[in-house]
């Protein structure tokens, strides 16, 4: 899997929901997806300035993961600031583990993580399988019932439902351990 | 990993065999068998739920899934925000898996593939009509670009017709701001046409990157741009979408060329003159153009008016959120004239912006040729320190002159509007004015990596490593980027 790509797929839906919770219009919120992605590129240097670095990987989820908290920490309109002091700044500044913006960031870090490890295995399984996945497991409309709506039998749901939730699970693990 | 747990008695009801149900070919008999147990085992169905993930798991998994907000909850489907950027990115690898399909095995690993004679090296841009490709014509050893018909249109015997006469128009004209035609493949499986390769980038792509260009820059395009247009009029063509992603700027001479007569026709093609149907970028086409009617070369001169506007001021001349609204202002607003959004801009040059941008033809200048020599005589003033600024600020404001009447019947009529929001080589509604986060953000990687030197070289590798590990460029290339590709 390619480090960058999830990253940003994950990372670009995650900065707008949170500008967007914040009350940015939609072009503002775009703006600060933006913003936030490249002081992520700039600071990159900094990654091997680290003592205790880590991958690249893991190193690109937590300066992503601080900038944002910071972010949503300050005033509405004050700017990101993406100079070097200003990102060193926020590398060496741990959020506040029980703060309002960090349980609001590991939410819907959770969140986007989930819809993009579903999207990735929506694509690699038929419509049907994942109609019946979606309707058991997330609409929670009683399996048999659905069975029966596609002339399908109990078990061959089962089986369906718990193909596709096991592999979204395997792939937010290995997503998960890349980014540790 | 508990195997054949101990509220599983049956040595049927064992792990193994409901792993093989979770990660298993759904047609092999031993799946089929575990199937057939499942249907009738309650406690393995449990397991079977259990294996694939916990009851945490599970109730997470619904609590996030749920639709929100901006979801759609009929079809399952997600708000998930995605910039143009990765939208582009993701569009590049599905196009080139398209591409290579379309050519034969590469001489060199590092090639996409070849095509005849030609070495093709990597797609330059994607839009509606086709592909353009840079490549390497392995006979006359120079690099070329290449245009290759869209697949899904090599099928249609009138888009490979349409095809065959764009090459064959844009190739008798032959002049030096024009981008040469070297050959036409018409009778390949997939048409293509073979041209000069600039290497450089669009006028587009040089304006969102760097903002309004200097008066003698303006001039200096102007006046190469209008000769080449000169040219294509004498032969008796109408460009027809004129606008900055079809004039390209090539590296460190100061010449300009127009490309890409995608549009063009022969003025005299009675079946092509009126087809009820605007196709091409609204922001740059004329009134006369978003109507629908018969227009002849003063389009391309509106059309050069909105470009010279452009480069004077960072963005078009006539902005709206829909293209519909685009066209709707054209025919009707008046622009802002552009010495108001730059000071810079001299009086002179903004009186011929103005005039290339009467609604009216007839209030145009007449001819390409007179838009050249006007603007040489401007830029030979400047030269000679004889321009002053704009004064006007107090003046009377006699800078536009609306237009009554005009424009009416075809928006009424519904003309139909192809908006190809599919191919990436639209503009969006309004420019971007700084360069895309992605692209800085290529820069900036670069340079970090060779700012750094010393004993971090070992750090400089295993960042490289991780970066090539990516298995994909791990951003959109600069010069790949839509929709401000230069030679598309
Ligand atoms: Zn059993």
């Amino acid at each position: 899997m390619e480090a960058w790509d999830a990253f940003v797929e994950i990372y670009e839906p995650l900065l707008f929901r949170l500008a967007r919770s914040k009350g940015f219009q939609q072009a503002d919120a775009e703006d600060f997806v933006q913003e936030v992605l490249t002081a992520v590129a700039k600071a990159v240097g900094r990654w091997v300035e680290t003592e205790d670095r880590g991958t690249f990987r893991a190193w690109l989820f937590r300066i992503a993961q601080n900038l944002a908290i910071n972010f949503m920490t300050r005033p509405k309109h004050q700017r990101l600031g993406s100079g070097d002091s200003q990102i060193a700044g926020l590398l060496a500044q741990h959020p506040d583990p029980h703060g309002e913006s960090t349980q609001l960031f590991s939410l819907e870090y959770r969140r986007e993580l989930f819809r993009w490890a579903a999207e990735q295995v929506r694509l690699k399984v038929s419509e049907r399988q994942w109609r019946l996945f979606w309707m058991t497991s997330i609409d929670n409309q009683p399996i048999a019932q659905v069975a029966a709506e596609f002339g399908l039998s109990v078990g061959s749901v089962y089986i369906a439902r718990s193909r596709i939730t096991k592999r979204i699970r395997e792939t937010i693990q290995t997503l998960e351990e890349q980014a540790r | 990993m508990t195997i054949g747990s101990s509220h599983l008695p049956e040595e049927r009801c064992a792990d193994q065999r409901l792993y093989l149900l979770l990660d298993g070919d759904e047609a092999s008999p031993e799946f089929q068998q575990a199937a057939a147990h499942v249907e009738s085992c309650a406690a393995c169905r449990d397991r079977l739920t259990e294996l694939s993930g916990d009851h945490d798991h599970w109730q997470t998994q619904r609590e996030l899934l749920t639709p929100i907000a901006d979801d759609q909850p009929d079809t399952g489907q997600f708000y998930r925000y995605r910039s143009t950027e990765t939208i582009f990115a993701q569009r590049r690898s599905i196009d080139e898996t398209m591409v290579k399909q379309m050519l034969t095995a590469p001489s060199h690993p590092e090639m996409l593939g070849r095509l005849g004679r030609y070495e093709v090296e990597r797609i330059i841009g994607v839009g509606g009509m086709g592909i353009v490709l840079k490549g390497f014509d392995t006979e006359l050893n120079r690099p070329v670009a290449i245009k290759l018909l869209a697949p899904h249109l090599s099928r249609i015997g009138a888009a490979r017709q349409r095809f065959a006469r764009e090459a064959r128009a844009a190739a008798a004209v032959v002049h030096e701001h024009v981008v040469s035609i070297h050959n036409v493949e018409s009778n390949h499986a997939n048409p293509f046409l073979v041209m000069q390769y600039i290497p450089g980038e669009s006028l587009q792509a040089r304006v969102d990157r760097g903002g309004p260009l200097s008066v003698s820059e303006i001039l200096r395009i102007g006046v190469q741009s209008a000769s080449g247009l000169a040219a294509a009029h004498a032969q008796g063509l109408v460009h027809r979408d004129v606008k900055p992603a079809n004039i390209l700027l090539e590296n460190d001479v100061d010449r300009a060329y127009l490309t890409d007569f995608g549009l063009a026709r022969a003025s005299d093609d009675a079946s092509l003159t009126y087809t009820g149907i605007v196709s091409g970028t609204p922001h740059y086409m004329s009134p006369e153009q978003a109507d629908g009617r018969a227009l002849d070369q003063r389009s391309d001169l509106f059309s050069l008016g909105s470009v010279l506007y452009f480069m004077a001021t960072g963005h078009p001349p006539f902005r709206a959120e829909r293209p519909m609204a685009v066209l709707k202002r054209t025919c009707h607003d008046p622009h802002r004239p552009a010495w108001e959004s730059n000071a810079e801009i001299p009086d002179e040059l903004s009186d011929i912006i103005d005039r290339l941008l009467e609604k009216q033809p007839e209030r145009r200048f007449a001819t390409a040729l007179e838009l050249q020599k006007k603007l040489e005589r401007v830029l030979s003033d400047l030269q000679q320190g004889k321009l002053r600024l704009s004064r006007r600020g107090k003046s009377n404001r006699t800078w536009w002159i609306a237009a009554i009447g005009l424009c009416e019947t075809a928006l009424l009529a519904g003309v139909g509007y192809v908006w190809m929001t599919s191919a990436p080589k639209q503009e969006p509604p309004t420019p971007i004015a700084m360069p895309p986060a992605s692209t800085q953000s290529v820069e900036s990687i670069q340079a970090r990596l060779q700012s750094l030197e010393g004993p971090q070289q070992a750090d400089l590798d295993r960042l490289q490593y991780e970066l090539i590990t990516l298995e994909v460029t791990p951003f959109p290339e600069a010069d790949l980027k839509e929709p401000t590709n230069a030679q598309e």
